[in-house]
């Protein structure tokens, strides 16, 4: 008897400290699709961002001394499986990060009432940036439309767009018709001819009939809003049809090397633009590979962790460490919540010296954000396909936002008005 | 022994004409309706609401629409996911135009809007039939979903081409929308979905029911001793189209709040299909049974390896996912073709002379 009350106290015990370690670490689930149709895109991102919290969690202990739990919930880019990945992770986390345009729509009318900041990186909603009215809401560090207009200005700087035509060859989803209103503005505004040729979600593969009509066309450029199946379709087209790579600009989400590596030399000249780089030399990833790579932790490889996707996904995971760290330091607690690590998206300020700081050097241009401004504009570099890797072939592009903040905040008032009581932050200022 | 219906006597007609002429019968039917009223709410979690209970009675509806086309009046059709769109975007343009209108009216009136897109291509079910009315629904399914996406009108105009659910309420409590208790939303569905199946039980045992049988069973036979085959027909698209649409308004207002054209293409279809056909084509119940298993399982088995304590990575819980569900499917159906409602039939049969087999 005694020996069982014994254990009975060391289980007792066991499970106390068992719930307090629990206790200790940032749930920031991850909504991850290594499934499904988009898994080829989705697997290196995904990776980059579980290695980067890894490496923090072994080298520093985590942000703040506490680990982060970035349990990832599978959707396989699936809105139904999204929304039950939601609901799965919503008690506790203090970030979600949707990774679809799909499961974003769903879940970004919900934040106001469930109090838990989106975090999503580089897609989603452009009008997101007006963080008065989406107070839960962050496409940090750029968005869609401050990719349209770094490609209007990259290819401004080439030559004068006026009576130039220009195809915009776009997934038909709510994702590829994004840029159009910025686009169709530019064009009225510089005089270029605007071509929208949509590609339906069952065509990707096959787009014959779209290039069929570029040809016809003859635009100057082509600037792509692809992902998944599509760019890889588009490329290998634009290769069969001989059009001129060095005339073909992609959106970040088209810049992926694997879909290019299938044309190799052929793709010579391709461009996409792009908010991260890969940086083989920066110190983050010496760190990675000391701390999660030859520790037998990380599920990548040595090519995929050259690529685009995998350093996008290390700068994502930065970036979501850098509002941690914000909101820890002003909360003064380790343990934040969803809350407060909505003060902390708000406030993070990557400036040159915090990135070289981070050991991101290269990887990621500096951008700070506010509570008026989520998205923080950091602007890209114009990347561009040697035939074997993608290499930076511009300076730092910065978004000329003026041309569209107007724009921005007609449409975030549209939505608000939609979901009315919508409820905006007014306490900010600025 | 729990079956015996040995001293339950009929005196007359209607009661051997009735629901249940078993009384364990509707007993089983008081424990569920109890379950469903009154423990399940108190019990659930949001997450449950959300990914369970909501959906699975939504996806039954939607099959059961399907099940009077195909199960019952024999017409194969592939096109319930438009359907279903149809009905999602009457009810989103009806409340955006009217604001003022009443939530639970607008879906109700949403199902007359797919009901007369469903008898419009129902037309054809008139001169073709088994697969190749089959195609000819499926042209409905490529059409309507090509609709929704270039119709701006449908979407007011909005730039990412999806409609988002408007915040509606009903004497002040909001029933669709991010503001909407998900309590609510499920006594709304519930009440719906129970009127619906009430409706269509009635339906199939009366006459017209016994009209689409005929006509599914041999048209040629039907049409000589007099049946009317094109009042059949498209009787059936009409009402399976209506219930369909009723479901595809719940879907997006009740469920999802938000929705894109292609959320309503093909792969819709086929999952309602195959809840209809694992659950029991020809059936009310099987609706419910494959329901639970196609919606409902997946979920509970996504949970079960962090219940146990398990560390596998959710990709894997994925894969073994599709895995497990995909052989159950094949597993029910070779124990039993006619679906899970003709299982629960055999059950129930064997329970009732139980213990005397003969």
């Amino acid at each position: 008897m005694k020996h069982f009350t014994k254990m009975a106290a060391a289980a007792l015990i066991a499970g106390v400290t068992a719930g307090a370690a629990m206790a200790q670490e940032l749930y920031a689930p991850n909504l991850a699709y290594r499934t499904g149709p988009f898994a080829a895109t989705g697997i290196p991102l995904m990776n980059g961002q579980a290695d980067y919290l890894t490496m923090l969690n072994a080298r520093d202990g985590g942000v703040g001394g506490i680990p982060v739990n970035a349990e990832e919930c599978e959707t396989g880019y699936s809105t139904e499986k999204g929304v039950e990945c939601y609901e799965k992770t919503k008690g506790k986390a203090i970030v979600t990060q949707p990774w679809s345009t799909g499961i974003t729509l769903q879940v970004l009318p919900k934040t106001n009432v469930d109090m838990i900041p989106i975090l999503a990186p580089g897609y989603g909603f452009s009008p997101m940036a007006d963080g008065k009215v989406f107070q839960w809401a962050f496409n940090t560090p750029s968005g869609y439309w401050d990719a349209a207009d770094m490609i209007i200005q990259y290819l401004s700087g080439q030559g004068d767009l006026k009576g130039k035509k220009i195809a915009f060859l776009h997934l038909d989803h709510p994702y590829g018709k994004e840029p159009l209103p910025l686009l169709e503005a530019k064009s009225g505004a510089m005089g270029f001819e605007l071509v929208p040729i949509p590609v339906g979600l069952k065509e990707m593969q096959n787009q014959s009939a779209q290039w069929l009509q570029i040809r016809r066309e003859r635009p100057d450029y082509v600037v792509m809003w692809g992902w998944g199946a599509m760019n890889a379709g588009a490329i290998t087209e634009a290769v069969k049809t001989k059009f001129p790579m060095e005339n073909m600009i992609g959106v970040w989400w088209s810049g992926h090397d694997a879909d290019l590596a299938i044309v190799g030399d052929a793709g010579k000249g391709y461009k996409s633009i792009s908010w991260s780089f890969p940086n083989a030399d920066a110190p983050v990833m010496a760190d990675i590979k000391k701390h999660v790579v030859d520790a037998g932790l990380s599920k990548s490889n040595e090519t995929e962790m050259q690529g685009v996707f995998y350093s996008r996904g290390i700068v994502i995971s930065a970036i979501l460490a850098e509002g941690i760290a914000a909101a820890q330091a002003e909360y003064d607690t380790a343990e934040i919540s969803a809350e407060q690590l909505r003060w902390g998206l708000e406030n993070i300020n990557m400036t040159e010296e915090r990135i070289k700081e981070l050991g991101l050097e290269g990887m990621v241009p500096p951008f700070a954000t506010s509570c008026s401004n989520h998205t923080g504009h950091s602007g890209g570099w114009m990347l561009e396909w040697d035939g074997a890797q993608f290499v930076k072939v511009s300076d730092h592009l910065k978004p000329d936002t003026s041309g569209y903040a107007e724009l921005i905040n007609t449409k975030a008032a549209e939505y608000a008005e939609a979901n009315a009581p919508w409820p905006t932050n007014d306490a900010c200022e600025g | 022994m729990l079956y015996r219906t040995a001293g339950q006597f009929k005196t007359s007609y209607e009661a051997d004409q009735a629901l249940f002429p078993v009384k364990q019968d509707a007993f089983l039917l008081g424990i569920i309706m109890l379950f469903a009223l009154v423990i399940f709410p108190l019990t659930a979690s949001e997450f449950a609401f959300q990914t369970m209970l909501i959906p699975v009675m939504i996806y039954a509806l939607a099959a059961l629409g399907l099940n009077i086309l195909t199960g019952f009046a024999g017409q194969l059709s592939l096109g319930t996911g438009a359907f279903m769109g149809v009905g999602a975007y009457a009810c989103y343009k009806m409340v955006t135009l009217m604001p003022w209108m009443n939530p639970i009216v607008a879906i109700l009136l949403s199902g007359f809007f797919s009901a007369g897109v469903g008898v419009m291509f129902g037309i054809p079910s008139l001169r073709i039939k088994g697969f190749y009315l089959a195609i000819a629904t499926l042209a409905a399914q490529f059409f309507l979903v090509w609709l929704f996406e270039k119709w701006a009108w449908l979407y007011n105009y909005n730039a990412s081409g999806a409609i988002q659910v408007p915040n509606l309420d009903i004497f002040g409590v909001y029933v669709t929308g991010p503001q909407a208790d998900s309590m609510v939303q499920y006594y709304v569905v519930l009440g719906i979905v129970a009127l619906m199946t009430m409706l269509c039980i009635n339906l199939t045992r009366g006459t017209l029911g016994r009209t689409w049988k005929a006509t599914r069973d041999m048209d040629i036979a039907a049409e000589l001793i007099g049946i009317n085959l094109m009042k059949s027909k498209l009787t059936a698209f009409a009402i399976s189209s209506y219930i369909v649409g009723v479901a595809g308004a719940l879907y997006v207002f009740m469920w999802k709040g938000a929705a894109e054209p292609n959320l309503f293409d093909i792969p819709l279809s086929f999952q309602v299909l195959f809840i209809a056909i694992i659950g029991g084509l020809g059936s009310v119940l099987g609706n419910y049974l494959g329901a639970i298993l196609i919606v409902g399982l997946p979920v509970v088995l996504n949970l079960l390896p962090g219940a146990l304590g398990l560390s596998i990575s959710s990709a894997m819980v994925e894969h073994l996912n599709i895995m497990i569900v995909g052989s159950l499917i094949v597993f029910f159906l070779i124990v039993e073709p006619h679906g899970l409602n003709q299982l629960w039939r055999l059950i129930r049969e064997k329970l009732i002379i139980w213990p005397f087999p003969h």
